[in-house]
């Protein structure tokens, strides 16, 4: 971390110094190296816990349990993350032996094949973020359909109980920790520090280090499949005293969440460092891009409340592995102990997933209205407001658990209070759109779908924010019909709208608008056919988290069911496009959409080291329409002005 | 690894077009009075207060918020090291004042006063580990008796891990010190494990008091 402030001189190869010389192939950074280094580090983690149980004479003296849990979740990935030459630059920095302090050989992209190695480009590492995201996000949804495929009539058809319950359990974790959090991540690792008019990220390494956890985590979560028992099956809340009590797989869930959380939190820091420290001459805070400040918030609440589900699942864990009683009733334990600390996180986590849409938003409603943002101050001041509300509403989601009844109306009126600054963000959405030139190109249509369905998902939000209604909806489909208007219908559309709206800046290539259309039309649709009747099917009575249900709700249950299909469907549509205009779409321009922020400013995609000079910016990011407005400008070729 | 002295060059040299990369990056404008790796490990430290603020959350549990809890702590016939702790809380209380005495030393551009102020923090965090581990041994519970231990356990087995990467960073430290790194204007190296240094040592006072004193 701290190498970048290092002088060569002290350090650094000196001229004179003879070349390096050569690694050989299994030397080298990469999968060949990793391919040796992965299963070592596992025998020495084997070794490790072998040896500790045979001094302290436990018997077995090899127990798989344990083996797996220190050498396949703790020891092996870091031989992994070693074998692929992520802690290689450190390596030599902390043995005191020559490093180049600004070494670039790591950095930038020259073929496809460089996305599948360790770099240190910020513009690399969010297109593998969202790459590798992408992938959870079609597991994800895949696990869903299968439990669609159940849940489709009534009685038991392809599932027994524990295969179902781990079927939702593990579509829920892969699509919130390795799919919405750090999907957000990639697009603000691409778009941030070029719109602050920085050449990199404040740390490029650790930002590679906090991508590669990432598919650790991903794979712990769907390795959990293989474990005897099956995968966790306690839902992604994972709640004690249950889950030290589930077969082996839960431990797959606990320490996933530690990798994901470990890569999330190190991003977050990276972020705000870089925001605070990195911003062009002239970029005051009050001059931002709202994306910029979206990121600064989620990343503020991601380093304050992350260690909390981190301890939680350690608690879990610990319950189970180390027969410790943090969360077990009979021996001076407290049960509701893990939901608070649990919702702690969790709660402040609805916001991480949706703070970045909230800036992707502002973003895409500005440029293709033509219109300076309404209330742009406001609009920061509110995820301000958000962010330190966020803190104060977790047990909202403990309205039925049997906490202290005094909790509950501080809770109630702390959680509507929320309302108050989304709808600030809503409104000043819609005066933004009001008398606006609309272009309704695909990015703009998800961003218009995201404003419908996430009005509704916030109103059935303050629904169950209040005591009376949470008490009968707790556990329906209510609540699954709520989060996930939330979180497809808030965080999903927004990540659709990013990814449309910069992927002309990522590839330097257009996408197809027609099928960016369709896409937008058939999500839009069958996303609302799947998820609306579940609002009904909840307030019915329906339970959620169940694998069978009462015939009268067939029904809806059907409609549902082919929703998902289609929804699913609709992803393929969306990822042909992407790969075939990625390979052999039109060349797209700078700034196909006339945007004043400064990613728009350099080529498409953007050099290796984004400027050949730090912009002066000297005006607010969204004059759009002003005569004579500029934001930032830069040395030869300057800014285009903006059009309205 | 191997002994080839530059990082990441040699391995991408037949692969990279070199030439393509015209010139490094143009300096980042500092936007900012605070130092990039100073503010990164405050806000890590941030992060980690609120780790040991789970654990914490779970001890109130267990002792104040549980109708179970018991009267005394820790429930009889348990008794905590008491005595034993509070040598160790001064012996790492030391290493906060020989760690300032090694940074302090290196503004002086006096290497010798870096070293030896790092080799004797080294030394004091390493008795307060072993220390704790007799402790752990002898201490007459294990994780399996009841909250208080999960909780005793856990926040102290939690401070331990944090003084071991605490010496880690020290010792990394050390090494460099000894290869003859660092100076009066450059000695980030060291000052940065010594502030996590301070809030390991900080750190442990609150546990004390919060599970032996209180």
């Amino acid at each position: 971390m701290t190498s970048t402030t290092e002088p060569h001189s002290q350090h650094g190869l000196r001229p004179g110094d003879p070349p390096p010389r050569r690694r050989g192939i299994f030397m080298r950074p990469g999968y060949l190296r990793a391919s040796w280094v992965t299963p070592l580090f596992f025998l020495i983690g084997m070794y490790i816990v072998v040896a500790l149980r045979a001094l302290a004479g436990w018997d077995p003296v090899y127990d798989w349990e344990y083996i797996v849990l220190i050498a396949g979740m703790v020891t092996a990935p870091i031989g992994f993350l070693l074998g692929m030459g992520v802690f290689d630059y450190w390596l030599y920095w902390i043995s005191g032996r020559p490093t180049v302090a600004d070494d670039h050989a790591s950095h930038g992209a020259y073929s496809w094949k460089d996305y599948f190695k360790v770099n240190t480009d910020h513009k690399v590492i969010g297109i593998q973020y969202l790459v590798t995201t992408f992938f959870f996000f079609v597991a994800g949804g895949f696990l869903a359909m299968l439990f669609r495929a159940e849940l489709a009539e009534p009685g038991m058809q392809f599932f027994d109980t524990q295969t179902f319950n781990g079927l939702v359990s593990a579509h829920a974790t892969l699509m919130i920790f390795v799919f919405i959090i750090p999907a957000f991540a990639g697009l603000a690792n691409f778009a941030v520090p070029l719109m602050l008019g920085a050449p990199d990220m404040a740390f490029p390494r650790l930002n590679a280090l906090s991508f590669w956890m990432l598919p650790v985590a991903g794979a712990l979560f769907l390795a959990s499949f293989l474990a005897p028992g099956g995968a966790f099956a306690t839902g992604w809340t994972s709640y004690a005293p249950l889950a030290s009590e589930q077969p082996f797989g839960q431990v797959f869930f606990n320490m996933g969440v530690q990798w994901a959380g470990a890569s999330s939190i190190a991003t977050a820091l990276n972020f705000l460092v870089t925001i605070i420290t990195m911003r062009a001459p002239g970029m005051t805070f009050w001059r931002m891009p709202l994306l910029v400040w979206a990121n600064f918030t989620t990343s503020l609440l991601v380093v304050i409340a992350t260690p909390f589900i981190a301890g939680s699942q350690f608690f879990v864990m610990f319950d189970r592995v180390m027969h410790t009683s943090f969360f077990t009733p009979d021996n001076g334990g407290y049960v509701l102990g893990y939901q608070h600390i649990f919702w702690f996180y969790s709660h402040p986590a609805v916001y991480i997933m949706v703070l970045p849409g909230f800036g992707i938003i502002s973003e895409v409603i500005s440029v293709f209205s033509r219109k300076p943002i309404f209330g742009y101050r406001l609009m920061a001041v509110s995820l301000i407001g958000i962010l330190v509300l966020a803190f104060s509403v977790w047990a909202h989601h403990m309205f039925v658990a049997g906490m202290a009844d005094w909790l509950r109306i501080p809770m109630m009126i702390s959680t509507l209070l929320i309302a108050v600054p989304t709808g600030i963000k809503v409104f000043s959405w819609l005066a933004t759109l009001w008398e606006g030139k609309l272009h309704l190109s695909t990015p703009m249509l998800f961003a218009l779908g995201f404003i419908s369905t996430f009005v509704i998902g916030g109103l059935s939000g303050v629904y169950v924010a209040s005591v009376p209604i949470d008490i009968h909806a707790s556990d329906t489909y209510f609540v699954v019909a709520h989060i996930h208007y939330v979180l497809f219908g808030g965080s999903v559309f927004t990540i659709f709208a990013g990814l449309y709206y910069w992927f002309p800046k990522m590839t330097g290539r257009m996408f197809d608008e027609r099928l960016g259309k369709l896409h937008f039309w058939l999500t839009f649709v069958t996303f609302n056919l799947t998820f609306f009747p579940m609002h009904w099917l909840g307030l019915d009575g329906m339970p959620r988290r169940v694998a069978d249900y009462a015939g009268t709700y067939g029904a809806l249950n059907m409609v549902v069911s082919i929703g998902s299909f289609v929804l699913g469907a609709s992803v393929v549509i969306f990822a042909y496009n992407i790969v075939v205009s990625w390979a052999r779409g039109p060349v797209a321009e700078s700034n196909p959409w006339k945007a004043m922020t400064i990613e728009w400013q350099v080529s498409s995609p953007p050099p290796v080291f984004n400027f050949d000079e730090i912009p002066q910016v000297v005006g607010g990011p969204y004059e759009y329409g002003v005569p004579g407005a500029r934001h930032a400008v830069l040395r030869g070729g300057a800014l285009q002005e903006a059009h309205a | 690894m191997s002994d080839i002295p530059i990082s990441g060059g040699p391995h991408l040299a037949g692969s990279h077009p070199q030439e393509a990369i015209p010139h490094g990056p143009p300096p980042a404008n500092r936007s900012s009075r605070l130092d990039a790796a100073t503010l990164g490990m405050f806000l890590f430290i941030a992060s980690e207060a609120m780790l040991f603020g789970a654990f914490f959350t779970a001890y109130f549990f267990v002792r104040v918020v549980n109708p179970t809890a018991t009267e005394t702590w820790p429930p009889a016939p348990f008794e905590f090291p008491v005595f034993v702790a509070g040598v160790n809380t001064a012996i790492l209380v030391t290493s906060s004042f020989t760690i300032h005495w090694a940074t302090q030393a290196i503004k002086r551009n006096d290497r010798n006063g870096l070293r030896a102020g790092l080799v004797v923090t080294i030394l004091l965090g390493s008795a307060f580990l072993l220390t704790q581990a007799i402790e752990y041994a002898h201490v007459g519970f294990n994780t399996g008796d009841g909250a208080f231990a999960s909780v005793f356990f856990g926040l102290t087995g939690l401070h331990g891990a944090h003084v071991f990467v605490g010496l880690s960073l020290l010792t990394i430290a050390a090494v460099r010190a000894f290869r003859g790194h660092f100076s009066a204007e450059h000695h980030h190296g060291v000052e940065i494990p010594g502030i996590y240094w301070h809030f390991v040592d900080v750190m442990w006072i609150i546990v004390f008091f919060a599970v032996y004193v209180l």
